[in-house]
């Protein structure tokens, strides 16, 4: 780690680690307002459906309920990019779990009754479940998708289909490119819709203070501000009218992005005069109502040469998005400049297209679809390979993005851009990588039922975010000359408020201990901030923090200079005090300088000392029809290492040790990092061996629960997991620092998929890779 | 909160089966509570009374009298039978069972007449609790009655319990064999321990196979158990509508030769006594591909155990 | 709904009470005595968040109903610090870094805490299998095993020093 910082880069504990282990974190699932009603939510027992009928009178009937309401009531449509979805559903239902009718009540048992009273009549419609589905067309999930509302020129929407969005990208000539192949080789991966599972379920209160516009919004999401612009758009009201206050987060992962049961809970207490009304999901709704992340089947057509070098690459990722196109057609978009690899492509073509289906609807989780593509082509590295005989370090290696390298969606790649050649170098040499075993050893280790296999992946991501982009930070110098530091993006574990701190320390010099972050994000005081998403934060935030940490030094320094009676520019800071750079003894201390200097005939300069900072993300541009332009802040590369042991006879995979590699520029603070590393990788492990939506074939989720729908536990925990972070700086990045959230997850089923292959000489191709399709796999190996 | 009812914790028998016999009302019993609470949240169950039983001191004990066996309560919940020694030493399949049931936190409160009462065809507790050819006893107003575990499922999550009748506890003939096996003395068991001097069991074993590692329901559970006159017992979990003794199984290699052969023989004969179904958690084929598995190693772990124990 | 009245020990401290026969012991700690650091995650006894200790047991408040704790000892997260300060197990998580989000960790702390309670030192794989009920989403488990494992040695010595 970097030694010329003092705090930046030093292993500080989390800042509010102690709220959290003694149980005084107060999350939105602990808040309770005095009056406050409790809501249950009637959801849609079909995947697609007409809406004959509802009606609602006997559970109106009953006493303490004090609001029903059903889609006739709610006349809004919302959404990021496709403006597609109700708040509770209108003339038809488009997935099974869907929202139909609200009830807000005394206490939950009198709201749930009610809910039990609603009749609707539906009138079933033919499903659309598949992605072959969908792209045929046959049935519309929204038969009104000519007439849906939409980003224009980000997104592309195609008439009387089920395309919420068609990204198409193309570089140099595919088609020259796969003439000059010496090899053209296909393959077809996918995986299946997963949930976030965040252990915290959604949940929101709402206050619609009568005879006023004013609305207050307490809410369990990762993105105060998006919510306050989301709300502000759908109902018309102005953002100051708009108070979203978000305490402690019981995790997101990009479930809790965008805007979820807010609006609900603001029309439930609107139609109860102002009472505030709170909507919590059940564990149930939160995998049945509430959005997960999207399937995916990806084609890839590769021309290569024979020693290797890639000529051409044809790509189709279909997404099955779902219901709504949420964040999923962004989704769909990243893919577009980002699925196929950290790879140095000259021809592709690349579609994706975001679909429509009468699923639980996608949206953004940790990767953005990024672990999606590379598990599509990271395996399909691996499968040209093997078809080349080569080693599939080689292979990445002659074809990765380097100095000088252009992105697919054209962005030159330069010496300040990171090394993901670095990180894959890393994870092999940690794992001791020297290449497939040979068919013997393969065949020795599955005759002693225990076969040992190792597997390599890369990985790229930038954030997924507009141009105007933006993040402020706010610092007062209390009287004491401490720091509260006030930030609008939410802290939901990855530990943003401490590694602010630290930066703020840095810049200050002043011990961190002093440097107070405030825990609670209201956009009523808090600066603005995009979303907590995209792995951003560290990068922005770090730099807006900066900016912060510097005006407060500025006025410090002007203030001092008078009170000094030294030039500005020969002024130094150190140890909490400005003093003359060549004479320390003439100083004065933060502490004297906080409130203003008050001289002793009473006149008086300065004032209270408070800092802003911010950060506009620069020299983003839109993407023109080809897919050509600059999408992206900065680039994290990575690359997974991984040994595994498989049981032949039961299928189950043992992960011995997975080494993961990030080039995150500067660490700023190891231990929260080499953290989000090793809960990056188990949650994608997650991915690779267990997680999956399953649906009947009328469209129904058969697992909206833990017992059936399982997230690795302790014991499913690899026997090491090594993180290794690289330090190429980022020019523009705080200290040189890049973003790494999100990336650990990314390419974590590729490398297992891989590393099985190795170990049994057998490709997958669908996720996830469960002891029951290793062990029938194996066994339909055995006897051919 | 739950749906509204009346709870009683009665302290006697009588007073139990006494509430049980009420007819008017619907009544359930709440033992360890990690099956009822769940349908009383998910409104499966809406009784009007609650009879807490785990103040009856009939149902919590657990009582080992050499040579004639174990006495389980019906309330004894799955962690005492993980941690007690008279289970790990003279019941080890029980044991293990008991050990990989769900979470550490549910089997401090999940008890053994719940597991069985369930009657989930995924019982953990069951299989073994087969192979030990455990008597269930059931009282109630009209009187008390045994029934063989074996007889007591009907399908899945059906049993034969009368509504006024209730599970007083599970008794398992002791695993020494009163016939005394010949030349099985100082007897060592495949996972049970050593040092015995009664004729006792060669071993017994439960293999279970999850999604995952850790905390999940089986999707394959399997019970076997060498006794000491080396005669085979199984059982399986999740194979069936119900959990299942493998009698026809046990016939065919108790007739052969005691070699390392009967391994792969019970892999190849286990899928024609089982009937396992494709659903959320697992295919059938996988089921089937497990119990062979599962069989497999299970008859090679106690042939190798019984031949130790010859040699 | 049925009353009735119960006494218990919650953290050290007799408290007697009237709950409804079908609320849980969780809603009872939560709703009743405001003590909010065991969290419901699932309601179902999937996750473990709402992990507390019972008669020194660790169980999921979710699936207990508050009568069912009558005359029992009930020990929460709130329970762990003494006199104002940190118990080791508190500092060994926050040390190495065994949080991130923080919903799971009151229930994780219970589990942990039974465990220690049951044996002083506890093998890497016994600890995993003493909170595989404990879902948590964001650490990936290591850290919290490794805080158990020190938190356990530093208990052993402090005894020993005793």
């Amino acid at each position: 780690m970097s030694d010329h910082y003092t705090v930046v880069g030093t292993a500080q504990t989390r800042s509010e680690a102690w709220q959290k282990v003694t149980g005084q974190a107060v999350y939105v699932h602990d808040f309770s307002l005095p009056g406050m009603l409790h809501t249950k939510i009637l959801h849609s027992p079909h995947a697609h459906a007409l809406i004959v009928a509802i009606d609602v009178t006997a559970a109106k009937a009953l006493p303490g309920v004090k609001a029903i309401l059903t889609g006739a009531d709610l006349p809004y449509l919302l959404g990021l990019y496709m403006v597609d979805k109700p708040i509770l559903a209108r003339h038809k239902v488009r997935y099974q779990g869907e929202p139909v009718a609200a009830v807000a009540a005394v206490d939950e048992v009198t709201a749930e009754r009610a809910v039990g009273l609603i009749k609707v009549t539906y009138s079933e419609l033919p499903a659309v479940l598949s992605v072959d589905a969908a792209l045929a067309g046959q049935t519309l999930v929204h038969e009104d998708i000519n007439e849906l509302e939409y980003i224009k020129g980000a997104f592309f929407p195609q008439p009387d289909s089920n395309i919420a969005s068609w990204h198409q990208t193309r570089r140099g000539d595919v088609q020259q490119g796969f003439a000059a192949a010496d090899f053209v080789f296909e393959d077809e991966l996918s995986l299946p819709q997963v949930a976030h599972a965040p252990l915290e379920t959604h949940v929101s209160i709402a206050q619609a203070h009568p005879a006023s516009n004013r609305v207050t919004i307490w809410t369990s999401a990762q993105s105060p501000f998006s919510v306050r612009n989301l709300l502000a758009k759908a109902f018309g009201l102005a953002r100051a009218d708009i108070k979203v206050v978000v305490p402690f987060i019981g995790g997101g992962f990009g479930g809790k992005a965008g805007i979820h049961l807010e609006p609900l809970a603001l029309a439930l207490s609107r139609a109860c005069n102002g009472i505030p009304v709170r909507v919590k999901a059940s564990r149930e709704e939160e995998y049945n109502q509430l959005p997960c992340r999207e399937g995916l089947r990806g084609r890839v057509k590769t021309g290569i040469t024979k020693g290797g070098k890639i000529t051409a690459m044809q790509l189709y990722f279909d997404w099955d998005g779902g219901a709504y196109a949420d964040y999923s057609v962004n989704v769909g978009r990243a893919a577009g400049y980002a699925g196929a690899g950290p790879y140095a492509l000259d021809n592709i073509e690349l579609h994706s297209r975001t679909l429509y289906t009468n699923k639980v609807f996608g949206t953004a989780y940790r990767g953005f679809g990024h672990l999606e593509t590379h598990w599509v082509i990271e395996r399909h590295m691996d499968l040209l390979a093997q078809r080349l005989q080569i080693d599939p370090y080689e292979l990445r290696q002659q074809n990765l993005l380097r100095e000088g390298s252009l992105t697919i969606s054209g962005e030159r790649i330069n010496a300040n851009s990171g090394r993901v050649d670095q990180c894959l170098s890393a994870v092999a040499s940690e794992i001791g990588w020297c290449g497939y075993r040979s068919a013997a050893e393969r065949a020795a280790g599955i005759a002693r039922g225990k076969a040992r296999g190792k597997g390599l992946a890369v990985l790229h991501k930038a954030p997924a975010m507009p141009a105007n982009t933006a993040t402020g930070a706010i610092m007062q110098l209390n009287e004491d000359g401490s720091v509260i530091m006030l930030l609008g993006a939410t802290d939901m574990g990855q530990g943003a408020y401490t590694v602010m701190a630290q930066i703020a320390a840095e810049i200050l010099a002043m011990p961190l201990d002093k440097i107070k972050v405030s825990g609670e994000v209201d956009t009523d005081h808090s600066p603005y901030d995009w979303q907590t998403v995209a792995s951003k934060y560290s990068f922005m935030g770090g730099n807006a923090v900066i900016r912060c940490a510097q005006d407060v030094l500025r006025q410090l320094k002007a203030t001092a200079a008078q009170v000094l009676r030294i030039p500005v520019d020969e002024l130094a800071h150190a140890n909490e005090r400005i003093y003359h750079v060549q004479h320390p003894e003439q100083f004065v201390t933060y502490q004297a300088l906080a409130m203003g200097y008050t001289y002793r005939n009473g006149n008086a300069i300065g004032g209270p000392i408070i800092g802003r900072g911010t950060y506009l993300a620069p020299g983003l541009t839109n993407l023109d029809d080809n897919g050509q332009g600059l999408p992206a802040l900065d680039w994290t590369y990575g690359a997974h290492g991984a040994e595994i042991e498989v049981d032949i006879e039961t299928g189950e995979v043992t992960v011995l040790k997975i080494a993961s590699a990030f080039d995150v520029g500067q660490v700023l603070n190891p231990k929260l990092c080499k953290g989000q590393v090793i809960g990056g990788v188990m949650q994608g492990l997650g991915s690779a061996l267990c997680e999956e939506y399953k649906y009947s074939p009328d469209g129904k989720l058969l697992n909206p629960s833990f017992t059936d729908n399982k997230i690795p536990t302790a014991q499913d925990t690899p026997r090491e997991i090594v993180p290794i972070l690289l330090e190429n700086p980022q020019a523009d990045g705080p200290f040189g620092a890049r973003g790494v959230g999100e990336h650990p997850m990314i390419s974590v089923p590729s490398v297992i998929g891989n590393a099985l292959y190795d170990a049994l000489g057998i490709n997958f191709y669908e996720l996830p890779l469960t002891p029951e399709k290793i062990a029938l796999a194996v066994a339909k190996l055995a006897r051919p | 909160m739950l749906t509204n009812f009346e709870y009683a914790k009665p302290i006697t028998l009588t007073h139990a089966v006494q509430c049980l016999a009420e007819k008017e009302r619907e009544v359930k019993i709440l033992s360890g509570g990690t099956d009822l609470l769940v349908a009383l949240r998910r409104k499966q169950v809406q009784p009007a009374l609650v009879i807490d039983i785990k103040g009856l001191k009939e149902l919590t004990a657990l009582t080992y009298t050499p040579g004639q066996g174990l006495s389980i309560g019906a309330a004894v919940c799955v962690n005492r039978l993980a941690e007690a020694d008279v289970v790990r030493q003279y019941f080890p399949a029980l044991a293990a069972a008991a050990r990989v049931l769900a979470s550490y936190q549910l089997r401090n409160r999940a008890t053994v007449g719940g597991n069985i009462c369930n009657a989930s065809p995924a019982a953990d507790l069951v299989p073994p609790l087969l192979v030990y050819e455990g008597v269930l006893e059931v009282v109630s107003q009209r009187g008390s009655r045994r029934i063989p575990l074996q007889d007591f499922f009907t399908g899945v999550k059906q049993h034969v319990l009368e509504r006024d009748e209730l599970l007083q506890g599970v008794f398992l003939p002791d695993t020494t064999d009163a016939t005394g096996a010949t030349g099985a003395t100082g007897a060592t068991g495949a996972t049970s321990a050593t040092g015995m001097t009664n004729v006792t069991d060669v071993g017994g074993l439960y293999l279970k196979q999850g999604r995952l590692k850790g905390h999940d329901l089986s999707i394959i559970g399997l019970a076997a158990r060498l006794n000491a006159a080396k005669q085979f017992r199984f059982a399986v979990a999740a194979a069936a509508p119900t959990p299942l003794r493998l009698f026809a199984l046990e016939e065919l290699l108790n007739a052969q030769p005691f070699t390392p052969a009967l391994a792969e023989l019970a892999a190849q004969a286990i899928n024609l006594y089982i009937h396992p179904i494709s659903d959320v958690r697992a295919t059938a084929e996988y089921r089937r591909h497990m119990a062979a598995v599962f069989v497999r190693r299970a008859v090679s772990s106690l042939v190798t155990a019984g031949g130790k124990q010859d040699g | 709904m049925a009353k009735h009245v119960i006494t218990c020990g919650i953290n050290g401290a007799a408290i007697s009470a009237e709950v409804d026969s079908g609320q849980t012991l969780l809603e009872f700690l939560r709703g009743e005595l405001s003590l909010f650091g065991a969290k419901e995650g699932c309601g179902e006894g999937e996750c473990g968040a709402c992990t507390v200790m019972v008669n020194g047991r660790a169980v999921n408040s979710c699936l207990m109903l508050a009568v069912e704790a009558d005359g029992c000892e009930v020990k929460t997260v709130e329970g762990l610090a003494q006199g104002g300060k940190l118990a080791i197990l508190q500092e060994e998580f926050v040390q190495h870094d065994a949080l991130q989000c923080g919903f799971c960790t009151p229930g994780m702390l219970m589990s942990a805490r039974a465990l220690l309670d049951r044996t002083s030192d506890p093998g890497e794989e016994e600890i995993k299998v003493a909170i595989a009920g404990n879902l948590c989403r964001c650490t990936g488990y290591l850290p919290i095993v490794s805080a158990i494992q020190a938190a356990a040695k530093r208990e052993r010595e402090e005894t020993a020093s005793e």
